[in-house]
This record gives structure tokens, C-alpha cells and sequence, in this order.
């Protein structure tokens, strides 16, 4: 009777683990193993990027293929006209066609985020330092089964039209397919620029710099002279006249679209800037009051400095001796 | 048993006197009040908190029967006085602003009752259109 017992007991228990050791095992493994992409191109121009893929499965799935960039909000990614995405594999035949998923499509495993959040939460920004950027998905117009046993290549062509903008970006990759989603990390594949990298665009106005740290930035980095703007200065990134000011003044000089020069360099309430510790300083603003418009003026940039208490000890672009300059002009 | 049948019949009579018809009031959704000087509570600017950060603590709308006006104004849907609107004055979803010499702005309108008291939140973009502020406002006493 014992021994019967025992006999049954030691089947089960190889039932389990077997059990476990094949959902262990069971993936479909996607990786990025190399990109074949410029560091610049000029503004306006269409950066071609390639993507070689390697996928390699042991169960049976049927999905559509994901790819997703990291772009700046600027190019306008998502608008059919801007980007192209195609990729031809090992099993099929001929360019494949990939199309944006559409906004609001809840990702696989995502708990109800859409692609683009659940990539910002997953993966993150990539090393971008200025808040628009955006990922953008398209899911492959078919869907494919890959077999048990599956181990294939694929090359994915991305072409996208880039906006005039003078900018500096990490650029950032994500393969993935529609029925696993981002679950685990052997269910996609993902590509960030590496640290000392940075793809520029070599276009028009102001630069955008994603990719190094700022003495100043001004957020929202749109905005109209009725907007509220927030004025930072990072006295962290660079050591500068400023290093150990009690307090810090915002020293601007609003100019009109009809070239009028409006200076507000004074050292009162009014450019006060808030300590956030650390050397950094943060000042929200409302220009149109900040420089007194009448109804008919309107700002098309701002010229300013940071200054200490007396406004003797002045902190510009690069810590040099000219402005920080800002635009004021929407997307 | 003509005891019990006429204490039937009785139970019977009494029973169908005893059942009033209910009249049924439909109860009808007062008209939303905004009448009075309302000041800002919470601001935000793309989701970033704001009201610590500006000076809010001036600014007035006042609503009168359908006019309202603008005290020591910041960043608003509008910048002058005029007339104010709501789409339905029972289920207002819409609160529109006219100013006296310019087109009219209209908000999607929340009104909820937080704590006993009456908010009024708008959103709108006073400057760039992506850029969406959303204003919490409650009577000013």
C-alpha cells in the first residue's frame, strides 16, 4: 500500500516540474542585434534607418510584427505622409507593410496602456533630456505564425521625414510582436543610443538640444507670449559666476514682432527666481504682464541672462557673455 | 360562515379604499447657479501643478445673470468681459465666454460639488493650442 503511494506521489511531482521547466522555457525571442543608421542629416531631409533583426521562437504564435521609434515630437512621426516602415524576412516574401497603430489601441499585457505609454514606462526616454519626445508604433499590416523551432532574420527599413528644427537626439528602436507585448524582456528588443551619442539634425533656428545637460531651458519649450513659461537655470551642469548666489535674478529683454526692445533687468520680486536646491533656480512667468504689452504688441522672442542680487555677476548662453535666446512660436 | 363571508366582503371594500394612487412629482434638475466672484484654486499647465508657483490669488471672474467680468486677469479662455453661456442650463456640459469685441471661447465644463462646495473646472489654451490649461475655480467669499 506504502509503497504504491510513493510511486504515485514521485510521478506527480515530475508533472510539476516538468510543467514549470516548459513554461520557463517557452519564448519567442526578439532581438535588435545591430542598426545601420547616419549621425545627421540635414533639416527637412528623410533619415533611412535599417534595423537587423533576429527572431527566434519554440512554440507556435501567430502575431503581427511591432516596431516603434523614439522621436522628437517636432517631426510629426505619427503622420502617415512623415514615416514609412517596412521589413522584409527570412519568411516572406517581398517588402512588408507596416502601418501606425491607432491612437488609443490598448499594447498586449499593457493593463489598457497604448503602445506609446506602455514603451515610455517600459523602456523609458532614452537618454533625452527635454520632455517631447514621443515613441511612435506600427504594427505589421499582417500577421505571421511563426512554428516551434523558428529561427529567422529580419531587416526593417524606416524612413522618416524630418522636421527643419536645428536638434540633437538620442534616437531609440523597439521591435516587439501584438500577442506578447513588452511582458518580458526576452519578448522584444529594444535599441537606445549609447552614452557619448547623439543624432543631429542640422536645420534652422534655435538648436534643441535633447542630449546634453542645459544651464537654461524654458518649458514649455511651444509656447506664445500669453502662455505661462517656466525659466530654469541648472547652475549644477557648468560651474559659473552664479556657483554660490544667495539668490538669482531673471534679467530678460522681451522683443516684439514689430522690433520693439523691452528690458526687464531688475533685481525685484518681480525676477526673483525660486531655489530648488542644488544651484538650480526655476521662475514661472507671464510674459504679456512680465513686459507690460498693450493689446497690439506681441513677443516674437525673449534675449536673457541670470544675475546675482547687485545684477553685476550675469550668466548667458554656453556661460558666456551673450543671451540665452528663446522663440516664441507654436509647433 | 355568513359571518366570515361578510368580514371578507368588508376586508375587501377596505382593502381597495385603503390604496391611494401615488402621484409621481418628476423631480427636475435645478438650473446650475454660477452668479458671484469665483477665484482660482488650482491651476495647471500640461498636467504640471502651477498654483503654488504664480500668482493666482488676484485674479476674480464674476457671473452675473449672463454677463461676467474679469478682475487683475492671468493667463484666462479670455481677456476681456462680455457674455457667458452654458449649452443646457440644467446639464451644462459647455461653458462658453464672449467677450464684447472678439469671437467666443467655449470650454468643456466639469462642476462638481468637492467638500460641500461647488467647483467650477475649464480647460483652455490661452496660448499655444497644445498647450492646455485646466483652472479650478471656487466662490470667492
Amino acid at each position: 500500500m506504502k509503497h504504491k503511494l510513493f510511486k504515485k506521489d514521485r510521478s506527480t511531482i515530475w508533472k510539476i516540474v516538468g510543467g514549470l521547466i516548459l513554461l520557463i522555457i517557452v519564448s519567442c525571442q526578439m532581438t535588435i542585434d545591430s542598426i545601420v543608421q547616419p549621425a545627421s542629416v540635414n533639416g527637412g531631409d528623410i533619415l533611412s534607418v535599417t534595423l537587423n533583426v533576429k527572431i527566434i521562437s519554440n512554440q507556435d504564435q501567430t502575431s503581427r510584427f511591432m516596431v516603434a521609434v523614439l522621436v522628437p515630437k517636432v517631426w510629426k512621426a505619427s503622420q502617415p505622409q512623415n514615416t514609412t516602415i517596412t521589413f522584409v524576412s527570412d519568411i516572406t516574401t517581398g517588402p512588408q507593410p507596416m502601418t501606425l497603430i491607432p491612437t488609443g489601441t490598448a499594447a498586449p499585457n499593457g493593463n489598457g496602456l497604448d503602445w506609446p505609454t506602455y514603451l515610455n514606462n517600459k523602456i523609458g526616454n532614452g537618454g533625452n533630456r527635454l520632455s517631447d519626445y514621443e515613441w511612435v508604433a506600427f504594427y505589421s499590416n499582417s500577421a505571421y505564425t511563426v512554428n516551434s523551432s523558428s529561427n529567422f532574420g529580419a531587416t526593417v527599413s524606416i524612413q522618416m521625414k524630418t522636421s527643419p528644427d536645428n536638434l540633437l537626439f538620442k534616437l531609440g528602436y523597439c521591435i516587439a510582436n501584438s500577442s506578447d507585448g513588452l511582458s518580458s524582456s526576452d519578448r522584444y528588443g529594444a535599441y537606445l543610443a549609447p552614452t557619448n551619442s547623439c543624432f543631429q539634425v542640422i536645420g534652422t533656428g534655435d538648436l534643441i538640444d535633447f542630449c546634453n545637460p542645459q544651464l537654461s531651458t524654458i518649458d514649455p519649450r511651444n509656447s506664445l507670449d500669453n502662455d505661462i513659461i517656466t525659466v530654469n537655470f541648472d547652475g549644477g551642469v557648468a560651474s559659473t559666476d552664479l556657483d554660490n548666489a544667495a539668490q538669482v535674478y531673471l534679467c530678460a529683454t522681451g522683443i516684439t514682432t514689430t522690433g520693439d526692445i523691452l528690458p526687464v533687468c531688475v533685481q525685484t520680486d518681480k525676477t526673483k527666481m525660486t531655489s530648488l536646491g542644488l544651484n538650480r533656480w526655476q521662475k514661472d512667468i507671464w510674459p504679456r504682464s512680465l513686459f507690460n504689452l498693450n493689446a497690439n504688441q506681441h513677443l516674437a522672442r525673449l534675449e536673457y541672462y541670470f544675475t546675482d542680487a547687485s545684477g553685476n555677476k550675469k550668466v548667458g548662453y554656453g556661460n558666456g557673455s551673450g543671451p540665452f535666446t528663446y522663440t516664441f512660436k507654436c509647433q | 360562515m355568513k359571518k366570515i363571508l361578510l368580514f371578507f366582503v368588508l376586508a375587501l371594500i377596505t382593502g381597495f379604499y385603503a390604496c391611494k394612487p401615488e402621484r409621481l412629482i418628476v423631480p427636475s434638475e435645478p438650473v446650475k447657479n454660477v452668479a458671484g466672484s469665483w477665484q482660482i484654486i488650482k491651476a495647471t499647465r500640461n498636467g504640471t501643478d502651477l498654483t503654488t508657483r504664480f500668482d493666482f490669488s488676484h485674479f476674480r471672474v464674476q457671473f452675473s445673470d449672463s454677463s461676467y467680468s474679469i478682475d487683475s486677469l492671468v493667463p484666462f479662455i479670455v481677456n476681456k468681459n462680455g457674455k457667458w453661456t452654458f449649452d443646457n442650463p440644467n446639464y451644462p456640459f459647455f461653458l462658453s465666454f464672449k467677450p464684447t469685441d472678439s469671437a467666443a471661447k467655449t470650454s468643456q465644463l466639469l462642476y462638481p460639488v468637492v467638500n460641500g462646495q461647488r467647483n467650477i473646472i475649464i480647460t483652455f489654451s490661452p496660448g499655444c493650442s497644445l498647450n492646455s490649461y485646466q483652472y479650478t475655480l471656487q466662490k470667492a467669499n
